[in-house]
């Protein structure tokens, strides 16, 4: 089925937030520092506040007193606290923290005036790389604390020291991941409309969480929710990074109501590299052990997690989640992972799709490759032989507990790709004209259906992981669906409208979806995230639509003089089976329900709606084999994709075009961790970044094309059988790619221990093994 | 916005999607936010405003240029194509189409850049959909895309070129 607001889009029509207007609206610029660690001696903004246009000039100053600290809602055991506010006032722990908001009459004034606001700075000792943070000497970020550790987390099954003894072989892997992040294409934004008289507040903003973040304005502002009204307009992509609540929704709200206007800021470029959330920084240390008949028996993992200046709104959550990850699809006795959240002088970060869990696979599926290699057997074996079979769901892993899963069934559907294409064979060719060929395979599963609400609350998560759905028959017979999730471009509303037009035997032309208003749009508990729209979000959904439907079947059969049991619904129309001409239609059983109440049952009341909430009893888990099939150019160290082969379960697939657009889009991100994205810092935290120039987004040059198969098993947990997809692409990406590196530069012996894997990397790890061999030649 | 007109103004005469217009503007100005800002023409989009995303592609005299590098007064007397010239008042364009019918787009905000950078390649070679994927991948890597892992885009621009050779060979 075709997107219903494609024709919107592609028309120019589609109304972003920075396409926004209102009458009299001004504009908005941040004045951020440039410094990664210093304390404001003083702000002269008197030259900028007379400046012709300028009307107003926000510091921490000028913030209301008693105003809240920016809120983190993942607030897991044992973490300390780093309030940040609006606007920093005292000191400032990254380049890129805002600290002045200038409002004028454009974005060119506003950034003059920006200009000529005067900062006194005292430059402080800083601290930009994560193991530098945690040497004794480290600059600290936080006087009050001994360390620069913001949490340690701790977590252990079985008798992981007596595996490790007991083991016939151990490898261990050292890797780091680099600070890379969601970038979507659209930066953020937001537009504030205070009204002085009511004293309400609407915010536009570009954002995955619509009732959140209208609830931690609630609490930030000290103002009741029912007088804060958030908007979502078309959102240009999301992927995590507008999951978050920041400080400048805040700011711009604070300036519409200084200046009595509406206020806009539209994020530039390089603020959005500074200011906006960043993720997946980690290094990681991990040891496997296992049999020599290949069973693995332990894992344990340190890792360490580049924070940043402060815990935004979800915590330290992704690191979290790499930890408890650890032993991915396989079923291993014993596990022990200690994370610790390190801050440094860098910007926070936080969410970015798959969260902790691509680093998770990355270390683990590296272990499984050097295991394979350490027990000389094929690594897919050793796989199979490790998996939790299909009989032992639900099957608690270190943390988790995993719904279903057909992992063997999956590697081999994948394998047969590999196999029908003739890959093997045409590696060997390949490799015997002196070509550097090589095959790379991981095997990923996801997290999704995030809550259940109450194991994420006792988690110690402030949020809900419901979802509620509000779905409506119109008395016209046309339906429309009121749904909390936020439309990015995943095509979440149609997903939800093809859902409920099987539900209720209508055309989904004939349903309307609403989103993006707190004051309509029933609440979301947990936002739109963690791959939960098309499980959790289509289960609420279907609940909502079968009291609907009741009803409708209740009227109708009044209508009809029938028995309920004895309708069908199908194209609108509502018949007794097998008599298609003793029917009624969607619009005359709407007419009954709002106007015409004479032609209701007796005891029926008026009207055709429901609502309905969905808070799943689990989390789904749908699982995937990554198969990367590269050639390395060894003069320039350039990786190109010959091919790429991707299998998966999700579940129910709503809509095949939908999902395989998600994959294709999640696995493109992670070739972008693999190979190219990276925000590079010098080690006092000095970016080394500002435009696309330096932050390599990967074109369609270096993006393969991506051969998908679905193998669906309904997932047992989820009406319907959703699981969800929309991070599954992102997680097994780079170790595959990477693994597939190492396949291909067999003859070499080279081992990457990070990423992005770049061609200068590539050439000094060439250059290094020629050394080796070099070495032992003589 | 209602950018207050400096002394320094300048008046810009344009023809932008066939219309002709004028517009008081600074000479600081960019053709992007004249077309945005002042114009009305939301469409073209602001994804970096320094020339490597792609997203506020338009056509000026026909060639594709980043309209976040232009100013606007250097696009006086010349003629502009903005992605609000593609349809046909309802009827989509058949690159249009192309691009609904593959899935080219999700979120949609790069997707007027890739329109008119598809649209100037299949006007300079109306055969491209026969060139090999490498070239034509080559010819779209202007054009950043963070949804879709360009795959359907490529789909799309090949079909869209079959497409509109379809329908100028009807005409």
């Amino acid at each position: 089925m075709r997107r219903r607001e494609d024709p919107e889009l592609l028309s120019g029509k589609g109304r972003y937030i920075g396409d926004l207007t209102r009458p009299g609206m001004l504009h908005a610029a941040f004045l951020r520092s440039p410094l990664p660690h210093a304390r404001i001696v003083s702000i002269d903004a008197q030259q900028a506040r007379s400046m012709p246009g300028v009307h107003a000039v926000l510091t921490a100053d000028d913030l209301p007193p008693g105003l809240g600290a920016q809120p983190c809602t993942h607030l897991f055991q044992g973490q300390r606290e780093t309030p940040f506010y609006a606007l920093t006032g005292d000191r400032v722990r990254y380049a890129g923290e805002p600290v002045a908001l200038v409002v004028a009459e454009s974005p060119y004034l506003a950034e003059d005036a920006r200009d000529a606001v005067v900062v006194e700075w005292d430059a402080l000792p800083s601290v930009g790389d994560v193991e530098a943070a945690i040497a004794d000497d480290a600059p600290l970020l936080y006087d009050d604390w001994p360390d620069n550790v913001v949490a340690v987390f701790e977590q252990e099954m079985g008798d992981v020291d007596r595996a490790f003894e007991e083991a016939d072989v151990v490898v261990t892997e050292r890797l780091r991941i680099q600070r890379h992040f969601a970038c979507s294409l659209e930066t953020r934004g937001v537009l504030a409309e205070w009204d002085p008289m009511l004293d309400e507040l609407t915010l536009w903003t570009s954002s995955q969480i619509l009732h959140i973040a209208r609830d931690l304005l609630s609490d930030v502002l000290g103002m009741p929710e029912h007088r804060i009204r958030v908007r979502v307009p078309r959102m240009g992509g999301g992927f995590g990074a507008k999951f978050h609540f920041y400080p400048e929704e805040v700011a711009v709200a604070l300036a519409a109501r200084a200046t009595a206007r509406p206020v806009r800021w539209v994020e530039d470029r390089l603020e959005s590299f500074l200011a906006t959330v960043h993720a997946r920084e980690q290094v990681i240390e991990a040891t496997m052990a296992a049999t020599e008949d290949g069973r693995i028996t332990a894992v344990k993992a340190d890792i360490l997690g580049d924070l940043g200046a402060a815990l935004h709104t979800v915590g330290y959550g992704p690191i979290w989640l790499t930890s408890v990850m650890i032993t991915n699809v396989y079923e291993v006795p014993n596990a022990r992972v200690r994370a610790r959240a390190v801050a440094t002088n860098k910007t926070p970060l936080g969410s970015y799709r798959g969260w902790g869990q691509p680093q998770a696979n990355f270390i683990v599926e590296r272990l499984v490759d050097s295991m394979a290699r350490a027990l000389d057997i094929d690594v897919n074996e050793l796989r199979r032989r490790n998996f939790v079979p299909p009989d032992h769901f639900p099957y608690k892993s270190l943390h988790h507990v995993f719904d279903s899963g057909r992992y063997a069934d999956c590697l081999d559907r994948a394998l047969g790709m590999l196999a029908e294409r003739n890959w093997p064979q045409r590696v060997e060719d390949m490799r015997a004209e002196g070509r550097h060929v090589g095959i790379g395979v991981a095997f990923y599963v996801e997290n999704s259906a995030l809550g259940p609400s109450r194991i994420l609350n006792a988690g110690g998560v402030e949020q809900g992981g419901y979802d509620i759905s509000r779905v409506r028959v119109e008395p016209g017979g046309e339906v429309t669906l009121y749904t909390g999730l936020c439309e990015m471009g995943q095509g979440v509303k149609n997903a939800l409208a093809q859902v409920l037009a099987d539900e209720l035997g209508v055309h989904p032309d004939q349903i309307a979806v609403v989103d993006g208003d707190s004051h309509i749009c029933p609440y979301t508990g947990y936002g739109t995230g963690a791959s939960r729209g098309a499980s959790v979000g289509g289960a609420s959904v279907m609940k909502a639509a079968g009291i609907v439907r009741e009803k409708i079947a209740r009227i109708a059969a009044h209508m009809l003089e029938a028995d309920t049991s004895d309708l069908e619904m199908e194209d609108g129309d509502i018949f007794v089976r097998g008599s298609r001409d003793r029917v009624v239609t969607m619009a005359e059983v709407g007419r009954a329900a709002y106007i015409r109440a004479i032609d209701l049952p007796e005891d029926e009341e008026p009207g055709l709606e429901a609502v309905a909430a969905f808070d799943p009893p689990q989390m789904a888990w749908p699982y995937g084999t990554n198969i990367a099939i590269v050639e390395v150019d060894v003069g320039t160290g350039k990786v190109e994709f010959l091919d790429y082969l991707y299998v998966h379960d999700i579940g129910t697939v709503i809509n095949p075009m939908l999902v395989d657009g998600q994959i294709h889009g999640g696995v493109a991100q992670g070739i972008g961790t693999a190979l190219y994205e990276e925000l590079q810092y010098d080690l006092d935290g000095q970016p080394l970044f500002a435009t696309f120039m330096e932050y390599v987004l990967p074109t369609a040059a270096e993006i393969p094309r991506i051969a998908i198969e679905h193998q669906v098993t309904p997932s047992p947990l989820i009406p319907g059988g959703m699981k969800g997809v929309g991070e599954a692409g992102v997680i097994g990406a780079p170790a595959a790619v990477v693994s597939a590196i190492e396949d291909a530069l067999r003859a070499y012996d080279v081992r990457i221990s990070a990423t992005p894997v770049t061609p200068a990397t590539l050439l000094d790890l060439l250059d290094e093994a020629a050394t080796r061999s070099h070495g032992a030649a003589t | 916005m209602s950018v207050p007109v400096a002394q320094d103004a300048r008046t810009v005469n344009l023809t932008v999607n066939g219309e002709a217009r004028t517009a008081t503007v600074e000479p600081r100005l960019l053709l992007a936010d004249l077309l945005r800002e002042v114009l009305g023409l939301r469409g073209t989009h602001l994804g970096c405003e320094h020339g490597v995303c792609g997203a506020c592609t338009i056509l000026l005299d026909g060639e594709p240029v980043r309209s976040c590098l232009v100013l606007a007064v250097q696009a006086d007397g010349r003629a502009v194509m903005t992605v609000e010239g593609l349809a046909d008042d309802d009827a989509l364009h058949p690159l249009q189409e192309a691009f609904r019918e593959h899935h080219a787009l999700q979120c949609g905000f790069c997707t007027p850049g890739f329109l008119l950078t598809a649209l100037y390649l299949i006007e300079a070679d109306p055969a491209i959909d026969e060139r090999d994927e490498r070239e034509l991948r080559e010819a779209l890597s202007g054009n950043l895309c963070r949804c879709t892992g360009y795959q359907n885009i490529v789909d799309a621009v090949r079909d869209g070129a079959v497409r509109l050779r379809t329908t100028k060979e009807r005409a």
